[in-house]
């Protein structure tokens, strides 16, 4: 996934990448990232969990503009299922 | 690759996500190139005015394209455009290296499109781009070359026509 964000960002679009495999990431160094301890095939959370795929969504774009060095993994502190996510605010995402 | 091989990927995939711990020997066994040199563009636009597109390594194609091969024990290093106008019962996932079973119940859990469209709703980001771009992770080998210098080229192109401002990328 990093290969191709790669790509994109160096055609001139800004990207922001979501892993799940942090030695990837590190390895690969796309531009910008966020990092979620989670399991595979479950990037933006579990089937039908609304505000928690909110959630990591608005995350996403909070470090798209967050982000001023190339390479920055920021680690999301996410607790899967022990995290309350219904009263997770995107309303911050109107400033960016 | 014998459906042996197959199913034995599969069964790998599924235990992977139940002992998360036998992930780590996977991830060990994987070398994907290092890389120095890290490409920048600086973010230019607000968010609420920005055209925003997908790209996924999730596996996630169209019912009537043709899938990835899951024959090639290198992966496969094409790309599907994936129209999201059509409804996601139109998408499906052929991916034999993670366990879909929950994507496959809601796609957005790798494809977030439902979830994007709701942004878009709201306000929040300016426009769902109208093409979005699916691949297959686990590209290995040779197939890493025509990924880095054709594929993945090629997505970018069009991405950078279509006028998209923000790429968000989701893995599988």
């Amino acid at each position: 996934m990093g290969l191709i964000q790669r790509a994109i960002e160096h055609i001139g679009i800004p990207t922001i990448g979501i892993s799940i495999v942090r030695e990837y990431t590190v390895k690969v160094k796309p531009p910008r990232t966020i990092y979620l301890r989670w399991p595979f095939g479950h990037p933006l959370g579990e089937p039908f969990k609304i505000s928690q795929q909110k959630a990591v969504l608005a995350e996403a774009f909070k470090a798209l503009y967050a982000i001023d060095k190339p390479g920055e993994i920021i680690d999301i502190p996410f607790k899967w299922r022990r995290q309350r996510y219904d009263n997770y605010s995107i309303e911050e995402l109107k400033n960016f | 690759m014998t459906t042996f091989s197959r199913f034995k990927n599969r069964f790998i995939a599924k235990l992977l996500v139940r002992l998360p711990f036998l992930a780590k020997r996977s991830v060990a066994a994987y070398h994907p190139p290092e890389s120095r040199e890290i490409p920048w563009t600086p973010v230019a636009k607000k968010l609420n005015e920005s055209i925003v597109a997908l790209v996924t390594t999730a596996g996630v194609h169209h019912r009537d394209q043709k899938a990835f091969d899951m024959k090639d024990p290198n992966g496969d290093p094409s790309f599907r455009v994936i129209d999201v106008t059509k409804p996601f019962a139109d998408l499906m996932i052929t991916h034999d290296y993670y366990d879909h079973a929950d994507a496959d119940r809601d796609m957005n859990i790798v494809f977030p499109v439902d979830r994007l469209r709701e942004f878009e709703q709201e306000g929040l980001i300016g426009k769902l781009a109208d093409a979005h771009y699916g691949f297959m992770g686990h590209i290995m080998g040779p197939h890493l070359h025509t990924l880095i210098n054709k594929t993945a080229p090629e997505v970018a192109h069009l991405l950078k026509t279509a006028g998209v401002d923000i790429v968000l990328l989701t893995p599988g």
